[in-house]
This record gives C-alpha cells, sequence and structure tokens, in this order.
C-alpha cells in the first residue's frame, strides 16, 4: 500500500511504471553534452539572416545596450564582467529581428546569472537587437577580436601526458571512455568551448540538469528524477512529460547527487599543465 | 518612541526631541534604535544590531508586515530616519512612509545613458537626502518632498566613470566614489560640503594622468565605488580600492601599483593618505578590494587592538591594526590558488604563473571574487564575521593583442559553490559554514544581540541562522536578496526591512 503522501512521487516513474509498480534503475551516467557547439570554437558567426537597421536605430541600440547591458557583456558587446562575448554568439546569429534574443532579454537567465529586463519598451529591445546584429557583422569583419581565444593559442599541451593523467591520477577514466561517452568529442568541440566543457561541463545556454534527486519511499523503493532546482528546503525535479514538479524536504526523504561534483572538485587540482594536456588528449578524440 | 509616546508629539512641537525633523550628523556618532541613518548603520560598518526582541526562538513568530513594490531590482540597503525610508536603484531614490510602506515622494533623475548595475543606498543629512547617479552626479534632496536643493557633478561619466556609490556623511563632508573598470581612469574620492554642495577635496588613489607621477607604476584605476567606514577617535575613514586598469594585462603596469586592490586611511577633513595596505599587489584578476573594511575594537593576542577586519574578494581575510594599517593576521577564508604565500607585510604574493596567460590560466577565486559588494556582519557577541562566500574557479587569458586598455584580456567563470561563512577574527578559522545547495548569494548580513544572523541564500529565501552555529532557524522566500537586511524599532516593536526582487518588505513579530 503507498501512501497517499507519496501517490505524487510515483508519478515521476510515469506512467508505465505506476501499473507495473517497479522503480526505474538510476541512471546517473555522464549528462550527454547538448548539441549546440559553442560559438567561441568555430568560424565567427554571422547573422543568418541578413538584416536591414537604420541608423538611428543602430545608435539608440548602442546606448541602451551600453546602459544596461554593457556592465556584463562590454560596451562594444565584446564581453565584459562575467557576461560572454555576444559578437560570436550562436543566439545572436540564429537570431532574425529579436525572434530569439528578446525573449531571453526580457525573461533573463537566472541560472546563468543574467537578470530579467522585463521594463524595456519593444522599440528599446529592437533597438538593442539591431545593435547586437551590427556589432556581429563588425566584429566579423574585423576578425579576431580584441578579446577572443583561439583553438591555437591553447595547443601547449601534450595528448600523451594528458592520456596518462585522464587514465590516472585524474580518475577522468572512472567515469569517462575515449571511445564510449567521449568518442569525437574534439571533431564535436573545439577551442575554448572543448575547454570549458572539460573543465565542467554546463555548456552554454540551457543546459540539461546533471543533477539527480533520488526519493526514498516508506516501502524502500527508490525513484529517481532530474534535479532542476533546489534551495535547503525545497528540491524541484522533471516527471516523465519533463513538468516541475517540487517537493518539501522536510516531507520527503531524497538525497541529491550531482554528476559534476568530479569536475569541481578536480579544478581545485589540476596543475595548469594538467589542464592543458588533458585539452590536447580530448583534441585527438576525433 | 512607542505609539502613544508618538501619538503625544502631535499635541505641540515642544513634545518633540530635538531635531525629530532632521537628522543632526552627531547622531551617526551613536545611531538610536529606531532609526538606521547610513548604509552600514552605524560607522563601524559591523551592521549589529543592540535590538533582541527577535530572537531564534520566537522568529518563526516574524511575518510581513507591508510591501512595497519599486520599479527595479532593488540591491540597496534602505536607511531609516525620522519614520521614513529612503531606498534607491539606478536614477531613483524613493521615500516611504516607515510605518505603512507607502510611497511619500519619488524622485527619478534625468534618462542617462551611463552604466544602470545597481545602487547601494542613500545618505542623509539634517533635512537633506543625498544620491549619487549613474551618470555621476551627487543631487541633494529636501528629505520632506524630495525636491532637489542642488546637483553637482562627482566625475565625467562621459570618460567612463559611473556611480552606484551610497555616500558616507562625516560631520559636514558627504564622501563619494565612483566606478569605471572599462577605461583607463584614475581612481577618484571627493567629498562635498553637505550644506552647499561646494567641492571640498579629492582623493586618488593612482595619479591622474596630469600628475607627472609614476608611483602606481603605470597602473590606472583603483576605484573606491563602495561605503567607507569612520573612526572618530583616530579621525581616519577607511576604503577599499578596486582592481588596477588595464584589469587583465599587469605587464603594461609593472609592480606592486598602489593603490589598487588596497585599504586606505583617510583624513576625512583633507582627503591626505594616514596609511595604506595592499590585499591584492599587482592583481591581474579584478578583485576589487572595496568590500566593507568593519572595524572592530577588542582583544587579539591578549592585547586590547583597534581592528579594521575585510574579507576580500580575493579570497583572504585580513585583519589590520587601523592605528597604522600594519597587518595582524592574513589567512584564506575561501578556495584560493593565485598566490606564493603571504610576504613580512602579511600580503598575499602573486604567483606570476597564475596571471592570465595566452593559453589560459585556471584560478580561485574566479572574477566574481570569494565575496564582492555585498556587506558582511560581525557580531561581537561570537567574535565572528560572518559573509557570504564563494568557492569559485575561472579561467584568465592574455596575450598582446588584448591590448592595454580597460580590460585588456578575456576571463571565463567556470563554477562555484555558495557558502554563508563565519570567521573567527582572532584566527581567521572559518568556525562554521552553511553550504547552499545550488549557486551563491549576493545578500548582505545583519546580526543582532540574540544570536541571529539575517540574509538571503541563493534560492531567493530570505534566511534566518544562529550567528553561533549557524543553525537555520527561518526562512520565508521572498526573491533574490541584492541588499543587506537592516533593523529599526518603530513603536516599540523590532523591524526587520529585507529586499527581494523588486520589492522591499518589512517584517515584525505578529
Amino acid at each position: 500500500m503507498i501512501p497517499e503522501s507519496e501517490m505524487k512521487i510515483i508519478t515521476l516513474l510515469g506512467i508505465a511504471s505506476i501499473a507495473f509498480g517497479q522503480p526505474p534503475t538510476p541512471q546517473a551516467g555522464p549528462p550527454r553534452p547538448s548539441s549546440t557547439q559553442s560559438p567561441a570554437s568555430k568560424a565567427r558567426p554571422k547573422s543568418a539572416t541578413p538584416q536591414q537597421y537604420s541608423a538611428d536605430q543602430i545608435r539608440e541600440g548602442e546606448v541602451r545596450f551600453g546602459s544596461q547591458c554593457g556592465f556584463c557583456h562590454g560596451k562594444d558587446a565584446a564581453g565584459g564582467e562575467t557576461g560572454p562575448d555576444l559578437t560570436r554568439a550562436e543566439l545572436v546569429a540564429q537570431d532574425s529581428h529579436g525572434d530569439k534574443l528578446a525573449p531571453i532579454i526580457r525573461a533573463g537567465r537566472p541560472n546563468a546569472g543574467m537578470p530579467a529586463f522585463p521594463s524595456l519598451t519593444q522599440g528599446e529591445l529592437n533597438a538593442i537587437v539591431a545593435f547586437l546584429h551590427t556589432q556581429m557583422d563588425k566584429f566579423a569583419e574585423l576578425g579576431g577580436g580584441r578579446r577572443s581565444v583561439e583553438p591555437s593559442d591553447l595547443a601547449t599541451g601534450s595528448a600523451t601526458a594528458g592520456r596518462v593523467y585522464f587514465d590516472g591520477a585524474g580518475k577522468c577514466a572512472s567515469c569517462h571512455s575515449p571511445t564510449g561517452d567521449l568518442a569525437g568529442v574534439g571533431k564535436k568541440y573545439q577551442g575554448l568551448s572543448l575547454l570549458r566543457r572539460m573543465l565542467y561541463p554546463t555548456g552554454q545556454g540551457p543546459a540539461p540538469p546533471t543533477a539527480k534527486a533520488t526519493f526514498t519511499l516508506s516501502a524502500g523503493q527508490t525513484v529517481v528524477a532530474p534535479v532542476v532546482a533546489e534551495d535547503d528546503f525545497s528540491v524541484t525535479v522533471l516527471d516523465p512529460l519533463g513538468a516541475r514538479q517540487t517537493y518539501e524536504r522536510s516531507a520527503v526523504k531524497v538525497k541529491v547527487d550531482d554528476a559534476l561534483a568530479a569536475h569541481f572538485d578536480q579544478l581545485g587540482t589540476y596543475t595548469d599543465a594538467d589542464m592543458h594536456n588533458v585539452y590536447a588528449y580530448l583534441e585527438t578524440l576525433k | 518612541m512607542r505609539l502613544e509616546t508618538r501619538i503625544a508629539t502631535l499635541l505641540c512641537a515642544a513634545a518633540l526631541p530635538i531635531g525629530a525633523q532632521s537628522v543632526d550628523p552627531k547622531l551617526l556618532l551613536s545611531p538610536p534604535t529606531n532609526a538606521w541613518l547610513t548604509y552600514h548603520g552605524d560607522y563601524t560598518g559591523e551592521r549589529h544590531s543592540k535590538l533582541s526582541e527577535i530572537t531564534p526562538e520566537n522568529i518563526s513568530k516574524l511575518k510581513q508586515v507591508w510591501k512595497f513594490q519599486s520599479s527595479q531590482q532593488l540591491k540597496a540597503s534602505p536607511i531609516v530616519a525620522n519614520g521614513m525610508i529612503y531606498i534607491t536603484a539606478p536614477d531613483n531614490l524613493w521615500a516611504i512612509d516607515a510605518h505603512s510602506g507607502k510611497e511619500v515622494w519619488h524622485h527619478q533623475h534625468t534618462k542617462n545613458n551611463a552604466f544602470h548595475i545597481g545602487h547601494r543606498g542613500a545618505a542623509i543629512y539634517k533635512d537633506t537626502v543625498f544620491l549619487t547617479t549613474p551618470d555621476c552626479h551627487l543631487l541633494a534632496l529636501n528629505s520632506r518632498n524630495g525636491e532637489v536643493k542642488w546637483d553637482v557633478l562627482i566625475a565625467d561619466s562621459a570618460k567612463g566613470f559611473w556611480s552606484t556609490n551610497a555616500p558616507l556623511i562625516v560631520r559636514n563632508h558627504v564622501i563619494v566614489g565612483v566606478a569605471g573598470d572599462f577605461d583607463n581612469l584614475p581612481g577618484t574620492l571627493r567629498s562635498f560640503d553637505a550644506d552647499t554642495g561646494k567641492p571640498q577635496w579629492t582623493f586618488y588613489s593612482t595619479p591622474p594622468p596630469s600628475a607627472g607621477d609614476t608611483s602606481s607604476g603605470g597602473a590606472t584605476g583603483g576605484q573606491m565605488w563602495n561605503t567607507g567606514t569612520y573612526d572618530p577617535d583616530l579621525n581616519l575613514m577607511f576604503v577599499g580600492t578596486g582592481n588596477p586598469t588595464p584589469v587583465l594585462n599587469g605587464n603594461a603596469r609593472p609592480g606592486d601599483n598602489p593603490w589598487t586592490c588596497s585599504i586606505v586611511a583617510l583624513n576625512p577633513d583633507t582627503g591626505k593618505l594616514a596609511w595604506g595596505f595592499q590585499v591584492s599587489p599587482h592583481d591581474t584578476h579584478d578583485w576589487d578590494a572595496a568590500e566593507v573594511p568593519v572595524l572592530v575594537d577588542g582583544n587579539f593576542n591578549g592585547q586590547p587592538r583597534k581592528m579594521l577586519l575585510q574579507a576580500s574578494r580575493n579570497g583572504y581575510f585580513f585583519v589590520l591594526d587601523r592605528t597604522n594599517g600594519k597587518s595582524l593576521l592574513t589567512k584564506p577564508f575561501a578556495a584560493v590558488n593565485w598566490s606564493k604565500g603571504i610576504d613580512e607585510q602579511g600580503r598575499p604574493i602573486p604567483n606570476p604563473a597564475k596571471e592570465p596567460r595566452k593559453d589560459g590560466a585556471l584560478i580561485a577565486p574566479d572574477e566574481g571574487g570569494a565575496t564582492n559588494f555585498w556587506p558582511p556582519s560581525f557580531d561581537p557577541k561570537m567574535g565572528l564575521l560572518i559573509v557570504n562566500a564563494k568557492d569559485g574557479y575561472g579561467i584568465y587569458f592574455y596575450k598582446p593583442e588584448h591590448g592595454a586598455y580597460g580590460w585588456a584580456g578575456a576571463d571565463y567563470g567556470l563554477a562555484g559553490k555558495g557558502f554563508l561563512r563565519a570567521i573567527d577574527y582572532k584566527t581567521g578559522k572559518i568556525v562554521w559554514e552553511h553550504p547552499y545547495p545550488r549557486g551563491s548569494s549576493s545578500a548582505g548580513v545583519l546580526t543582532t544581540d540574540t544570536d541571529l544572523a539575517i540574509t538571503g541564500d541563493a534560492g531567493g529565501n530570505l534566511l534566518a541562522v544562529r550567528s553561533s552555529d549557524g543553525k537555520v532557524v527561518w526562512h520565508e522566500n521572498i526573491g533574490r536578496m541584492g541588499g543587506a537586511p537592516v533593523t529599526v524599532e518603530l513603536d516599540g516593536k523590532q523591524y526587520l526591512l529585507v529586499t527581494g526582487g523588486n520589492s522591499l518588505f518589512a517584517y515584525a513579530l505578529q
């Protein structure tokens, strides 16, 4: 008999499992890399859809962007404190007249530390979008860019030493395999994108949840679900249909494990040489 | 003042306490419990209140009394005087009735194009409230109705200066700082006459280009954008200075680059430097030492001392003798990997291998730092400095093509873990820490005499823990806290004022 208080947790299993009452096998494997490749590693993107904006609109966008966004992204949009270089951002390249950018500017990216800007007018938003496309195209023509990091800049390590570290001291091989989850990783990601993913693979943009919550029911069964948010008092997980469910920690028995904990711990042990060597090794996994 | 006493004051002006409609700057020397007169609450920066009605035992009865909703995210700490609250956001100051949470007046500054990243708060002197603006104006507003008394320019925002600063008032000095990391600008702190707005003095932490002074090794920067503290006995004010510019390119500015990333002691009447202590010599990681220099009197190694404590963005905790700026203690309070040790003056020794490089250097802390602008609190009963901290890692790049102007490099944060940490000032040891399950907090801390530490956590909760051991005693979700909590007594009742998201909330025991 399942207590009523635990019925909601059971729904995390999905309809099929409810019928058979079987908990799924916990799957705590490494997160799958998202298919979005970081623009920093590729040839500079240009706005995919050619877009025309008036000089006035671009000028207004420059002013608005400078005052609202420039501290983090740089006044020229090429990167400032904490915020990425938007002149190389895939999202800007894919955007057409604000269809991708406007929703993100309005809602922010709270998990990535970007605030929401709900009070910008439509005109101000359009001007910011106009400025970003202009800057992207301008920087694409210039090449380089003063704050750029090129793949060739990073090529200072030894792939052989990297492999030794991967299999040995770094304990990378305890979760990863060059012929399994990392097969082709050097082709899929290059340069700064590969280096950042190697160090802490959250990617840029919305990342799939890497933490799993394991609920233990009173009968001893366990239910595992991906975690999208948590604090001291509650855990929010996704059910099989992708809907959010929030549980008070005090009301359930739940334990959260983050597959990335080992990556965080590794940041405290890497030497710069280890880091560059492992990067060189991963580059060879084409 | 209890409720009926307040009603009695309606009878005649004679019943009013002297200066009830005006804040005498002498009050700042011993602020009454019914007011929070400065950004820090008093001159020490301890952000500790003697109020004792709210305790760990009864805090579960704490209830929201009112909520004031502004149009912007609030990252300020409110000030409270004469039953009025003044709170700010970039270009905005709201005067609010402390008893009802209703807006009394609102000042909206002229639209401008300077950085709008946040604002720390207002200051009050007699019947004038001061507001700094993104485009570096200092406005003097009539505290009763918001009328502009005068408006002076602190610095030229067209050159890249902006201001988020809550001014420091000492006697008739309004002392204001500016920020300006994206351009090579001299570190500038200015004092204006609080009555007239007349400029009194300017202190440069790095020499202006015209000075022909090479003492900073070619560095500009060192902006003093956070609010300082003041010791009336020594007649010295203390303020932290920001990072040097160019920011990540250290080759362009050899040497220690004084007085960037430093704590400086200044005479508030003249702006003259009494001493300086560099917490990050030759910084190449954007680690402003702008964090609050907290003034503590107590025993250190068995000797009574006048001390200055700073948990700094570079990951180290410093205790100085504030009479002379000599180091008493330097200890890391968060993950650090950038120094080769501590020199004989108590300063971390930067490891040249951990300067930004062409192929990248893995650095702890990350650029945001082990802590940042948010104020910590010192609980004198426990001898603990309680601060929102982060163990974080970033990767730093510099190559000659990045140049020698402004940022001059690239850096990327990788990952961080947030904690509320309590540091024993006598040893620098972390006595307890409360880890946040996800993310880190940028909220300030308030402690009270009843073993309470109040802050905002990483998940948008207003969080109360015991100062003594960090045990969580209460929480309520109010949205992300961008400022620091304050507490005052109104009508004999203790109120807690906290920001969450765009709102200011008042809490009291039910």
